[in-house]
């Protein structure tokens, strides 16, 4: 896939509370390469700058050392329009539920179009729409209360509420961080479809090799503010040496099939997918079977 | 290049340095106490030289507790204009209050004479002074040291019946909150600047729309300031803790040698701050 690159971070740098005692080096040297339409997972521990870095996608940090291009623009240059990048670049904070401050969910998913300056009509076509995509009715749910909403539901309504913005990338930290399985499953179908069928470039970053595995196309790995690793999910979760190296975790399914290999089974330890994993699982039993008529005719 | 959102930088209240300086290790108690009437001693001082030798030591308490001073001028920096709009304010009208001593500017109801100054520069000097003290004692004593010292020396109030243990209490998660709440603040800053909100922009005079502007920041900053009190009184609830109940305590302190040394020294410039005559 040869995309045009929408993203380009190059040797990024930055430091919290530069000049006091609690001065702390949260990025050292980072780069990271997104081409358009691509769904790109940032995984590492906690603390290792993975906030900080897509907290300069939009501008909402610039760039202390380092290169910053978005769209081709430099974020370096003073002058770049903040209001057009940050519709362009749509950032979901980790637990977004906690910045909705309107009282009825329809407003609070419109605070972003109607800064935008856009007209009546368009901003209520823009919410109808951005409710559809995360699965929230309109007609039965624009009016009610914001306050009275489950977790799930409400982060829905913060997700809409940067959707609506019609950004042509999208960035989510930790999205799916503290949410049940089910609102969980359906806030990844919601990411996979905006990825594949709205073609929105997604940048998301997780914690769960699940998900990291389903969605992703590629994946940064990050350690001490810095990117150490990166490359299709298959490329990382098969280097069981730099799995180790970097203590990455990896899907449960990668997991049970390296078992298997330990225990002297032939399996294909590339085959994350559920049902792939599955497959390879029934052609060890069906081995077995095979093999223990085997010993018994013997 | 620093971020426009930066807040938490700025605010100096609630911050505990660890530099383990001679400072850091006295025994809370006499460090509150000492810093207290020190404080106490220039607030009620009203000469130049007095105020310089306040300047000096809390400038000279920066430098034994080894935070370095630009981190206390900071502190000083948002308390600027406030400083300045009262020196103006009390340099205009307050002169009548103040009519004795030499007369420099008399017209109309602006009167300026040499007690007039005196209380505006001095006034701006007792400021720094006491933002400079204060500092040194919350960036070298940990919030838990502070509560038990406040507690211990408000003990003997309990005999009226004062609240002692309540308001150390308060006291001591008011400022603690301080710094978490600067970085909620610039979290749900940065949030709702993702989505276009743009803050300060408007000018000063167009109050509504200033005014507006914060909804989408204080709204949501009240919301996590309740689930985190609730969250605390769980935790504090989860450890048995009873209002009113008697506590023990982990740490318990020993006055040393040092510390006595630092009470009298403490005692010696509140005095010679609050009794000497100073010739200016
Ligand atoms: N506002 C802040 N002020 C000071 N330090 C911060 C701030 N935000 C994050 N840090 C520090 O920077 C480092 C990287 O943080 P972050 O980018 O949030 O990591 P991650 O998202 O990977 O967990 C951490 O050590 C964190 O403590
Ligand atoms: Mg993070």
């Amino acid at each position: 896939m040869a995309g045009r690159p929408i993203i380009e971070i190059e040797n990024l740098s930055h430091t919290y509370m530069k000049g006091t005692p609690m001065e702390h080096v949260a990025l050292k040297g980072a780069n990271l390469f997104v081409e358009e339409g691509e769904c790109v997972a940032i995984i590492g521990h906690t603390g290792s700058g993975k906030s900080t870095l897509i907290q300069h996608f939009n501008g909402l940090m610039r760039p202390e050392s380092g290169k910053v291009l978005i769209d081709g623009e430099d974020l370096s240059n003073k002058k770049v329009n903040l209001k057009t990048l940050r519709q362009k670049v749509g950032l979901v904070f980790q637990n977004p539920e906690d910045q909705i401050f309107e009282k009825i969910i329809g407003d609070d998913i419109a605070y972003g179009p109607f800064k935008l300056g856009l007209p009546l009509k368009e901003v209520r076509e823009r919410v109808k729409w951005a409710m559809s995509v995360v699965g929230l009715d309109f007609e039965g749910m624009i009016d009610r209360q914001t306050f009275a909403l489950s977790g799930g539901q409400k982060r829905k309504v913060a997700l809409a509420g940067i959707l609506a913005l019609k950004p042509k990338i999208l960035v989510l930290d930790e999205p799916t961080a503290g949410l049940d399985p089910r609102s969980r499953n359906e806030l990844l179908d919601n990411i996979k479809r905006l990825n594949k069928e709205e073609k929105l470039t997604v940048i998301f970053v997780s914690h769960n090799m699940e998900e990291v595995a389903l969605l992703a196309d590629r994946v940064y790995v990050m350690a001490d503010g810095t990117d150490v690793l990166n490359g299709t999910p298959k490329e990382i979760f098969t280097d069981k040496e730099k799995l180790q190296r970097y203590h990455i975790g990896t899907p449960e399914s990668v997991q049970v099939l390296y078992r298997l290999t330990d225990l002297g089974y032939e399996v294909k330890t590339d085959a994350f997918s559920i049902t792939e994993a599955a497959n390879e699982i029934i052609k060890v039993l069906a081995c077995k079977k095979e093999c223990s008529k085997h010993v018994q005719r013997i | 290049m620093s971020s426009e959102f930066e807040i938490s930088k700025r605010i100096t209240i609630g911050q505990y340095v660890p530099t383990g300086s001679f400072i850091h290790r006295l025994d809370p108690r006499v460090k509150v106490f000492a810093f207290t009437i020190l404080v106490l001693a220039i607030a009620l001082n009203t000469s130049y030289i007095g105020n310089t030798i306040g300047l000096v030591l809390s400038l000279y308490l920066f430098w034994v507790s080894k935070i370095p001073i630009r981190y206390g001028l900071s502190g000083i920096i948002p308390a600027i204009p406030f400083i300045v709009i009262l020196a103006v304010l009390q340099l205009l009208f307050q002169g009548q209050l103040f009519s004795h001593g030499k007369v420099y500017v008399d017209y109309g109801f602006i009167l300026i004479t040499s007690e007039s100054i005196r209380l505006v520069v001095v006034s701006a000097v007792r400021f720094v002074e006491i933002i400079f003290l204060s500092s040194v004692l919350t960036l070298a004593t940990s919030t838990t040291e502070l509560t038990h010292s406040i507690q211990s020396l408000l003990s003997p109030l309990k005999k009226i019946k004062f609240p002692v243990h309540e308001i150390s209490l308060i006291t001591t998660i008011a400022i603690r909150f301080v710094p978490t709440f600067a970085i909620e603040m610039e979290k749900m800053m940065k949030a709702q600047a993702s989505r276009g909100a743009d803050f300060g922009t408007g000018g000063w005079w167009r109050i509504i729309q200033r005014t507006k502007e914060t909804f989408p920041i204080i709204i949501p900053l009240f919301n996590i300031a309740l689930s985190r009190a609730e969250d605390l009184i769980l935790a504090m609830e989860s450890r048995c803790y009873t209002p009113g109940g008697e506590r023990s305590s982990y740490t318990t302190y020993q006055i040393a040698a040092k510390d006595y040394l630092a009470l009298v020294t403490g005692l010696l410039f509140a005095i010679l701050l609050f009794a000497y005559p100073f010739p200016i």
